[in-house]
């Protein structure tokens, strides 16, 4: 009686038919390899070499990027006690905080607004999504004019309802708001979509028994929607994590980093001192590593924290 | 097993940094500066010459013109590379990294290339350089003498007035012998602002090379022979009256505080006739010429302790690599000869470089009163202010002048301050380059 068991175990594991199967011919076992490969080649020629290669030339002081001094951790040491960098990290902080807790907060009720939309979805949908599709110098300029102190339209209504010109662009704590603003205008309608195709992978069924339940339109969104939303705002996050350590180009063309610096984030000092007199190579990439450190660290914590949320 | 699969991945991106880290990017490391030999300028017959160019408008034109008349004389053929001027240092760095450098290259800051520059005297001639405005050439020598490259074209910083403003308040502009002292200037703009309503008084440049002109007429610079020279009494007095504008309400603080540390010229607030006065430079006159719906004017620069103006300028140089440095040199003598730098001056209403058209002037064909008046401010120029803005260090002090000028117009820091910060900013730079 014992044995049983135990001799039907490997037969339910290994089915007969498996033992018989003929080893594919190499071409075909290659092949799906062979598709992959020009991606692979591409990936690994413009991605991965240049990033192992930016971690290895953030080791040399190069000014001409023909000679090259090896300076260990020197850029690291330097880059770190500048005090310039020091106020960089400090405005990305606060812009990458406020951009994603605005954008994620925004993108759930747009979303929800969207699904309960019974007419015209698809035309709110297309509006809501439309910024996205401009190019970032464009939404950088308009805007630009838009909340321009003296000529722009935003001062202009502002000024018919008495509520003065306040100066968007050039007072630094104001500029840092615009910005932030202006970034989630430009990035809402793709992370709206997104919240939008987990609304609609909920099951319709659980509404209705909350309905039947007699539940009201609070408790189903705290209760049904953002509880079963959680794997789509994880997604949320980390997209909007990364893109705001990434925000650069909107910001160039509209502050320029200023005033006085206050809308500089990393992004920014990398490239000046990367492509502006005086040129520092090494600076520049130790600054990337730095930026990818945390975008990395940031990105692996919020995704243990889904999993583990997930696994409960 | 998913997990172990990871860490070999983890193991060989890792091993691959390290040995990428063992060594130098790059490779060779040859700092190019010369060991080319002088060849005798022979027949040029079907060689090519490349010419990396960037342009500031009407210059193009001329200089197709110049390259047509060299080929024609000659019977080389020059490839002309146009590039945006903004991608000039990246991109002639790239090329000689890549060894795809030009022949000729069109520079404003020949600094940060001295090393790759090709020593032109043996080929042009010791003395050819005696030709030039002399602070010009200081700053193309290199270390040992030599001719690192000639200079093209000179810009001078100096205002433009509003005449029907002035008109208005009865008014009349300065003559190129009798400068306006700025507290004269200051008080004709506020009377023309008034008569005119218009916004502002004054305008400038977000820049630091601007600023300089103005520190210079105060009787101060940035750098002088290459150390950091910066009077803090009269550099306080220059910034301040700057700042003083801008936080008085007679220039536009936001024009100043709104575009980061990005460079930006105030021609807009000229051109909507919204100030009397703008102090930019003489590369604005062919524009205003076609711009305006109003009557202006170039003055010459108001004087403090000092008059004349702040140059800059564009230097035409050779490549040490290049593969026709004979070639390469007499297109320079070509280019920079009397009679195509005159062309060059009238059709795109440049400054001359040489000395002799200096001195006996250029007839420009159109607006020559308003070139006639930064032609006088180049004589009244001081030498020094050419050094100072060739310096390599300049292009960061000038960084750090705006910088600092912007904390004090947004209440930051006052004015002392920020001018202890240039001087140390200035000073930093000056050693990091002498290392």
């Amino acid at each position: 009686m014992t044995a049983t068991p135990v001799q039907e175990r490997p037969r339910a594991r290994r089915p007969a038919t498996a033992k018989r199967r003929r080893p594919r011919p190499l071409g075909l076992r290659l092949a799906p390899y062979l598709f992959l490969l020009p991606n692979m080649l591409i990936f690994g020629v413009f991605t991965i070499y240049p990033a192992v290669n930016g971690f290895n030339l953030s080791l040399y002081d190069s000014r001409n990027l023909r000679t090259f001094n090896y300076v260990g951790t020197r850029n690291y040491e330097r880059i770190l006690s500048d005090e310039q960098f020091l106020s960089v990290v400090v405005n990305t902080l606060l812009f990458v905080v406020a951009f994603v807790a605005v954008s994620t907060t925004l993108s759930v009720l747009f979303a929800v607004l969207l699904d309960a939309q019974k007419r015209g979805r698809a035309f709110f949908r297309a509006v809501l999504f439309l910024p996205v599709l401009l190019s970032p110098v464009i939404v950088g300029l308009v805007w630009g004019w838009l909340l321009d102190r003296n000529t722009g339209l935003v001062n202009s209504v502002l000024g018919t309802v008495g509520l003065g010109q306040p100066g968007w662009l050039v007072e630094p704590r104001l500029a840092l708001s615009a910005v932030v603003l202006v970034g989630v205008w430009t990035h809402l309608g793709f992370y709206s979509l997104i919240m939008l195709a987990g609304l609609q992978s909920i099951d319709a069924n659980l509404y209705e028994a909350a309905d039947l339940d007699g539940a009201g339109a609070w408790r189903k969104l705290t209760q049904i929607t953002l509880p079963l939303l959680k794997p789509t705002t994880m997604v949320v996050l980390i997209l909007a994590t990364i893109n705001g350590f990434q925000a650069f180009d909107f910001i160039y063309t509209l502050t320029g980093g200023g005033p006085v610096g206050a809308t500089t984030l990393i992004v920014q000092f990398i490239y000046e001192k990367a492509f502006q007199s005086p040129i520092r190579y090494g600076l520049a990439s130790a600054g990337s590593v730095l930026l990818f450190l945390t975008v990395f660290t940031i990105t692996l914590i919020n995704w243990l924290i889904g999993r583990r949320q997930e696994a409960t | 097993m998913r997990l172990r699969t990871g860490w070999r991945g983890t193991i060989v991106v890792a091993a691959a940094a390290v040995l990428l880290a063992g060594c130098a990017p790059g490779g060779g490391g040859d700092s190019g500066g010369g060991g080319q030999q002088p060849q005798s300028s022979g027949d040029f017959r079907g060689k090519t010459l490349t010419y990396l160019y960037f342009t500031d408008g009407p210059d193009e034109q001329a200089t197709r013109d110049a390259i047509a008349a060299f080929q024609k004389e000659t019977g080389a053929k020059v490839d002309l590379q146009i590039i945006p001027f903004a991608d000039l240092e990246a991109s002639l760095r790239a090329r000689l990294s890549g060894g795809q450098a030009p022949d000729v290259v069109r520079l404003a800051d020949i600094a940060a290339f001295r090393d790759d520059l090709l020593d032109l005297a043996p080929y042009v001639g010791k003395d050819y350089a005696d030709q030039f405005i002399d602070g010009m050439v200081t700053a193309a020598k290199s270390k040992d003498g030599g001719l690192l490259a000639v200079p093209s074209d000179l810009t001078m910083n100096g205002p433009f007035i509003n005449l029907d403003m002035f008109q208005k308040a009865g008014i009349q502009p300065p003559t190129n012998e009798k400068p306006w002292t700025w507290d004269e200037m200051l008080a004709n703009a506020d009377k023309a602002r008034q008569a005119a309503r218009a916004q502002y008084s004054f305008a400038m440049d977000r820049s630091g090379h601007r600023v300089s002109t103005v520190l210079s007429q105060f009787g101060t610079r940035l750098i002088t022979d290459g150390k950091e020279t910066l009077d803090q009494a009269k550099a306080e007095k220059a910034i301040g009256t700057l700042t003083g504008l801008m936080t008085g309400g007679k220039a536009d603080k936001d024009f100043w505080l709104a575009s980061g540390s990005k460079y930006k010229g105030a021609n807009e607030i000229f051109l909507a006739q919204a100030t009397p006065v703008y102090l930019s430079g003489n590369w604005q006159v062919s524009q205003f010429a076609k711009a305006t719906t109003f009557n202006w004017k170039a003055i010459p620069n108001p004087c403090a302790e000092q008059c004349g103006g702040f140059p800059g300028g564009k230097f035409i140089a050779a490549l040490a690599k290049s593969d026709t440095p004979d070639l390469a040199a007499a297109f320079i003598k070509f280019s920079t000869s009397k009679e195509q730098q005159t062309a060059l001056d009238i059709k795109a209403q440049f400054l001359p470089t040489r000395k002799d058209l200096v001195a006996q002037g250029v007839s420009y064909t159109s607006r020559s009163d308003d070139m006639a008046a930064f032609l006088a401010d180049v004589k009244r120029t001081a030498q020094e202010n050419y050094g100072t803005n060739t310096s390599p260090a300049f292009g960061v002090a000038a960084k750090a002048v705006v910088d600092e000028m912007s904390k004090v117009v947004a209440g930051q820091e006052d004015v002392a301050t920020a001018v202890r910060n240039i001087k140390k900013a200035t000073d930093t730079r000056l050693k990091e380059v002498g290392e």
